[in-house]
C-alpha cells in the first residue's frame, strides 16, 4: 500500500480520536436561555380578545386555539374550533411534535391569562414558533366579547366602533340578540297657541 | 457562525444558487473519480473494484469530523443542522429497492447524470427508467402512503439512539472505514491481476 494513503489514515484515525478529549458541548435542542428572557419580557405574545373574536369569525385558517385548561373545564366551555393540550402534557415527550402545525400561529388560552403564559414559556423552550398568548384569558374574554359593556357617552368613535364590533362578536358566539334600549321615548309634547276667540264686543 | 442560511448570514433566496454551483461541483468530482463508468460503481457489487466504497467512506468520514471540529470551534451549530427523520422499516425496504436498482442498472440517479453529460447511452436509457419510476411511485403512492410514514423515529441521529456521544460515533466509523479501505485493498490485490495504483 502507497505510504501516503497509510499517513493519510493515520491523520483520519488520529484527528477522530482527538474528537474524545473535546469538552463535550450541551447538545440540548432547547432554548438558549438569554434568548428565552428577551422573549418573555416582550409583550408581542399578546393577543386581545378583540383580534382573536375577529380572527374566529372570519375563519381565519392560520389560527389555532390551544386551551391549556384541564380536559372537565374544556368540555364545560371552550372557544370555537379550539383544542384542549392541559397545561401538564406539555411535559410529555411528544408534545412537541403534537403541537406543531406548519407555519401556523398557536394561541394558546386559559381562564386568565397565568396558566397560558406558562404553557407558553415551556413551548417557547421545545422551540416552537409563531405562539401567543390571550390575554386576559376566557374572563376578559366573557368581559368584553360575550357581555360587552357599553361605553360611556363622551367616549370616542373609535371606542363605540368597538363596542358595535364586540355587541356583533357576542351575537355571532352566543346566537344571542341584541338588546336594543327600548326605554319609552320622550313624548314630544306638541303644544299649541290656543285661537285667540273672536272679538267680543267690548267698545 | 453557521450554518449561514439559518442564521440570515446569507439569504434564503440564495440557496438554489448554492445549491446548483454545490451540484455542478459534486458531478464534477463523480465523473473524475471515474463515476460515470457503471462497471466501476458495479464492481463493488461483484467485488473486484471498491471504489465506490473508498469514495463515500472517505466523504462521510471527513465531513463527520470537520464537522465535529467546527462545532467545536464554533463556526456552525450543529443544534440548527437539518436532521432527515428516520422511518426505519420504510427505509429499509428503500435501501434494498435502490441497492437492486444500482446493481441491475450500474448507476445510482447521481451518477446516471454525471455519464449523461459525457454521453453515455445506457445511463440516458437509465434516466428514462427513472422517470418512469418516479411516475409509477407518484400514481401507487396512495396503495403504500401509510407504510411509507409508518415507524416515524423523529430526527434522531445514531449517538442519541444508543446513548453515546456524536464523537465516539465518529470515532468509530472512522475506525470501520479504514479497516474497510484495508480489506478492500487486499482483495482487489487478490482479485485484479492488471490493477494500476493511483499515486498522489
Amino acid at each position: 500500500m502507497n505510504k501516503n494513503y497509510i499517513i493519510l489514515m493515520g491523520i483520519l484515525i488520529l484527528l477522530a480520536a482527538g474528537l474524545l478529549v473535546l469538552p463535550l458541548k450541551n447538545n440540548s435542542k432547547q432554548l438558549d436561555p438569554e434568548v428565552l428572557m428577551w422573549d418573555i419580557v416582550q409583550p408581542t405574545r399578546y393577543v386581545s380578545t378583540d383580534e382573536v373574536a375577529k380572527m374566529i369569525i372570519e375563519h381565519d385558517p392560520l389560527l389555532v386555539m390551544v386551551d391549556v385548561r384541564s380536559a372537565e373545564d374544556f368540555q364545560l366551555f371552550s372557544l370555537t374550533n379550539a383544542i384542549n393540550f392541559p397545561l401538564d402534557s406539555l411535559a410529555l415527550d411528544d408534545a412537541k411534535s403534537a403541537l406543531t402545525f406548519n407555519k401556523r400561529n398557536m394561541v394558546f388560552y386559559s381562564n386568565d391569562d397565568l396558566k397560558s403564559d406558562q404553557a407558553w414559556v415551556i413551548a417557547k423552550r421545545l422551540g416552537l414558533k409563531n405562539i401567543y398568548v390571550l390575554k386576559g384569558g376566557l374572563n376578559r374574554w366573557i368581559q368584553t366579547i360575550i357581555q360587552p359593556e357599553a361605553p360611556a357617552e363622551t367616549a370616542s368613535e373609535a371606542e363605540f366602533n368597538l363596542y358595535a364590533f364586540r355587541q356583533g362578536a357576542s351575537q355571532y358566539f352566543t346566537g344571542g340578540s341584541i338588546s336594543i334600549d327600548q326605554s319609552p321615548q320622550a313624548e314630544i309634547v306638541v303644544s299649541r297657541k290656543k285661537k285667540a276667540k273672536a272679538a267680543e264686543g267690548g267698545c | 457562525m453557521g450554518p449561514l442560511i439559518p442564521q440570515g448570514i446569507i439569504p434564503m433566496g440564495w440557496d438554489f444558487v448554492i445549491a446548483l454551483l454545490i451540484g455542478i461541483a459534486f458531478g464534477f468530482v463523480l465523473e473524475a473519480s471515474g463515476f460515470s463508468s457503471s462497471r466501476n460503481i458495479t464492481g463493488v457489487f461483484y467485488g473486484y473494484n471498491f471504489v465506490v466504497l473508498r469514495v463515500f467512506f472517505t466523504a462521510v468520514v471527513v465531513a463527520m469530523i470537520g464537522l465535529q471540529y467546527f462545532d467545536y470551534f464554533g463556526w456552525i451549530d450543529l443544534n440548527q443542522i437539518y436532521v432527515l427523520p428516520t422511518f426505519l422499516s420504510p427505509m429499509i425496504v428503500g435501501a434494498i429497492i435502490m441497492g437492486v436498482g444500482f446493481v441491475l442498472g450500474g448507476f445510482c440517479p447521481g451518477t446516471s447524470y454525471t455519464a449523461i453529460a459525457i454521453g453515455k447511452i445506457d445511463a440516458m436509457v437509465f434516466t428514462g427508467g427513472l422517470f418512469l419510476g418516479i411516475f409509477l411511485f407518484s400514481e401507487f403512492f396512495p396503495f403504500f402512503e401509510q407504510f411509507y410514514y409508518s415507524g416515524n423515529m423523529g430526527s434522531i441521529t445514531i449517538g442519541e439512539f444508543f446513548g453515546i456521544s456524536n464523537n465516539l460515533v465518529t470515532l468509530i466509523f472512522v475506525v470501520i472505514a479504514v479497516i474497510a479501505f484495508y480489506v478492500t485493498w487486499r482483495i482487489e490485490l487478490r482479485v485484479r491481476k492488471n490493477m494500476t495504483q493511483y499515486k498522489f
